[in-house]
């Protein structure tokens, strides 16, 4: 891993840090059943994980563990070296597609200028150099030619453009996105990685959930195999064998041939349309 | 000069006592309504609205009566406004607490503590008749002509408070309400803030309702800020429009009602739905003429589809205008905007009226060939008339969807020719140099590897690595014929040819 890149000191001022995120020994529950079970991790600054698993698998306990919005059991979350409750605005969440307002009226630029809202107390106006930070992280990812859109008003590309905009002009240095890839077409799809690999040029690191275990392996650097335990940390070649996705899926899975055609022939694939027309 | 307007204003005051007041207290109360109104409608929170103003009699009746029993004062009005926020704020803290608990949804939570709650002070209001003299009646249609000099303080007082705060926390408002989740993540107090929200529809509320009446205040507060909702495209510009519409829509009501005397409160609300329905009708970007003339100005993608069908189909390459007009359905404007549809995204080129297609634009009108002449052999398999194939084709090609398509061809077992005895291009997608594919996919003349044999195949002569060339179909099209370098010829039937995969050469 690079790690110690131009980017990783602006991330800390001082000593610079190995790892963006580390989870230790984490247990959080809602009830006698764990949400996420002695879960330890470390995610080196710079990285695009992807975070995988079945419904329910305490895939967004994760995140929410890491925005500092649940109080774990047991276990500690830091984000370069500091407790999460205590990195508010550090870590940005980028909501999932199906629950924004793309109605809402807001316009591009105004988006982007969310990311400033933690910095100014909530009385006070947004100083220019807010806006020019705001202006600058559009800039970043493209988006300046629209800032005087309604959101409702853009291609899915383009919508998570904004939302990645407002994160880095919030100056967070990890980003959390839930599903980004649910619901949207092809093309968009491929859009939206290209906003992602972006942004993990620009030396932020990215911590998705994914469902789709056929791409996990060429969108991510690392994957993230969670089911309450963490079954595996790696890259994706590491993580996505056979025996450990169906131990995970509980055999519930029918796209392990897609994953690898060549090395199992095994005809899995669904025969649609084999019956004689 | 002003001295005489102000006298003239002096004297009608003095004539119609009343109107001054009345205009005032509407422009107060609308105006922030219209503000407040925006925040209910983007969070969708209308119905808590109402229950909030319905909820008020109960705190106005408390208020009312601790006043007189305690210090023996009638009708106090800052006391019966504290009582009402305070019966809003209990009744939105009981249906959160108690949803939080029940699996009983929200909306009906709603609606059975806001009943409770204005039951609850009817019951008070009939039990303590002889102390609280409050108007029912009133309290329903409101008293715009009966506001006093303490309503008007009440409602400048309330006008300030929420305007002030609007102002000052607007940030933190739009973010609650816009991403509730990065609010939270930036350490705002989200539930403080929906409180104070809360807090903010209840005072607004109690000013409204001596404009409109309890039943009408929610027009109020919904109606104008829906109104600019469908004509703002930013809060910041949203709000203040609220405003206006909410003051415009009080005037023109009210001074109506003054000329044919009915009651002002209906009027100012049934001119704010006017208000509301002429802006749904005529809003530049969100009403539904400008929605109706964008539709009528698009191009049909069905004609453009149609429009290239019929220069693929035509005998030469160069297509006149004319012939095409003549060809496909439609009027000769909208055909010719296609066309240029068409010229725009480079799918064919226009040189004297004459229509020629470029290389991307033959290929898009073959993939429409193929889904046509698919469609046909698909309806023909079902056994619809022969007469009828091409006008049901014609209407289902549209459905040309890749997998859509792909799937067809496969039920079909990949035929080659339509019911009328032309030829299906074959699948141009899926069969180019250097692809896997299935051996099914091949046509006539075509050379290909041999790159896998799934199980179905194993039986068969070929071998991975093979070079095959595809002979031609025997059986009526369901036996592919493969000249093996050896000269020999295999026979396969489609379930077999579908688990060879071929990578085409050249």
């Amino acid at each position: 891993m690079s790690i110690d890149t131009q980017d990783s000191s602006r991330n800390t001022g001082q000593a610079t840090r190995d790892l963006a995120i580390e989870v230790e020994s984490l247990t959080v529950s809602y009830g006698p059943v764990p949400a996420l079970l002695d879960v330890s991790l470390g995610i080196p600054a710079g990285e695009l994980a992807g975070v995988i698993g079945p419904n329910g698998s305490g895939k967004s306990t994760l995140i929410k563990a890491l925005l500092g919005f649940v109080r774990p059991d047991f276990g500690t979350v830091r984000l370069f070296g500091e407790a999460a409750e205590k990195s508010k605005g550090r870590v940005a969440y980028v909501p999932q597609r199906g629950s924004v307002d793309w109605d809402f009226p807001v316009t591009v630029r105004e988006v982007a200028l969310m990311g400033r809202y933690g910095k100014a107390p909530w009385w006070k106006g947004l100083s220019p150099e807010d806006h020019r930070i705001a202006d600058e992280a559009l800039e970043m990812v493209r988006m300046s030619r629209y800032c005087d859109r309604q959101i409702g008003q853009l291609s899915g590309g383009q919508q998570q453009r904004v939302f990645m905009a407002r994160a880095m002009a919030q100056g967070a240095d990890v980003l959390l996105l839930d599903e980004p890839f649910a619901g949207v077409d092809a093309a968009t799809e491929r859009a939206i990685l290209e906003v992602l690999e972006d942004t993990k040029a620009s030396g932020r690191t990215l911590v998705v959930v994914h469902h789709d275990l056929a791409t996990a392996g060429e969108y991510f650097d690392t994957l993230i195999l969670l089911k309450q335990r963490l079954f595996a940390y790696g890259p994706p070649e590491d993580v996505l064998h056979p025996e450990l996705l169906s131990e995970v899926y509980e055999g519930k899975l029918r796209v392990f041939a897609d994953l690898d055609p060549v090395a199992s022939p095994e005809d899995s694939r669904p025969s649609r349309g084999q019956e004689d027309g | 000069m002003g001295g005489n307007v102000y006298e003239s204003l002096v004297q009608f005051h003095q004539q119609n006592p009343h109107l001054l007041k009345a205009l005032l207290a509407g422009t107060l109360v609308s105006t922030v309504c219209g503000v407040i109104g925006c925040f209910i409608v983007l969070r969708r929170s209308s119905f808590l609205a109402d229950a909030v103003a319905h909820s008020m009699l109960a705190g106005v009746v408390c208020g009312y009566l601790f006043m007189k029993r305690v210090f023996h004062t009638e009708a106090h009005a800052p006391a019966m406004l504290i009582g009402a926020v305070l019966a809003g704020f209990l009744t939105v803290a009981m249906v959160t607490t108690v949803s939080r608990f029940s699996r009983v949804k929200e909306d009906a939570l709603i609606g059975i503590m806001y009943t409770g709650v204005f039951a609850f002070g009817g019951l008070l209001l009939s039990l303590f008749s002889k102390d609280v003299h409050i108007d029912l009646y009133h309290f329903v249609v409101g008293q715009l002509l009966g506001v006093s000099n303490a309503d008007l303080w009440m409602m400048a007082f309330v006008a300030v408070v929420v305007l002030s705060f609007v102002i000052l926390a607007f940030r933190s408002l739009q973010l609650i309400t816009f991403d509730r989740v990065m609010a939270a993540s930036l350490g705002l107090n989200v539930l403080a803030l929906d409180y104070m929200l809360t807090t903010c529809t209840s005072l607004v509320v109690v000013s409204g309702v001596h404009v409109v009446g309890v039943i009408l205040v929610v027009g109020l507060l919904i109606t104008p800020a829906a109104t600019a909702y469908l004509l703002c495209d930013r809060l910041t510009r949203m709000l203040p429009m609220a405003a206006f519409l909410g003051w415009t829509s009080f005037v023109a009501g009210y001074l109506v009602s003054e000329q044919i005397n009915v009651a002002p409160g209906s009027a100012v609300v049934v001119a704010s739905v006017a208000q509301f329905l002429l802006v749904f009708l005529l809003a530049p970007r969100y009403g539904l003429a400008a929605d109706w003339l964008r539709r009528r100005r698009a191009v049909p993608q069905q004609l453009v589809e149609d429009v290239l069908g019929c220069v693929l189909r035509s005998p030469t390459t160069e297509v006149p205008v004319r012939d095409i007009v003549n060809y496909v359905e439609g009027r000769e404007e909208r055909i010719r905007k296609a066309i240029r549809w068409l010229q725009r995204q480079e799918l064919a080129t226009v040189r004297n009226d004459h229509v020629e297609l470029t290389e991307a634009g033959v290929t898009e009108g073959r993939r429409l060939l193929r889904a046509h002449r698919l469609w046909e052999t698909y309806l023909q398999h079902l056994g619809t008339p022969v007469d009828e194939l091409h006008e049901q084709a014609h209407r289902l090609e549209h459905v040309h969807d890749e997998e859509a398509v792909d799937y067809l061809d496969d039920k079909l077992g990949h035929p080659l020719q339509d019911p009328h005895g032309s030829e299906i291009p074959e699948d141009f997608v899926h069969l180019v140099p250097g692809q896997p594919v299935k051996a099914a996919l091949l046509r006539e003349g075509h050379r290909a590897e041999v790159v896998q044999l799934d199980p179905g195949a194993r039986g068969s002569s070929l071998q991975v690595a093979m070079v095959i060339e595809t002979g031609p179909r025997e059986a009526e099209g369901t036996i592919w014929t493969f000249r093996l370098p050896d000269d020999s010829v295999v026979r396969l039937d489609h379930t077999t040819a579908d688990a060879v995969q071929v990578r085409l050469l050249d």
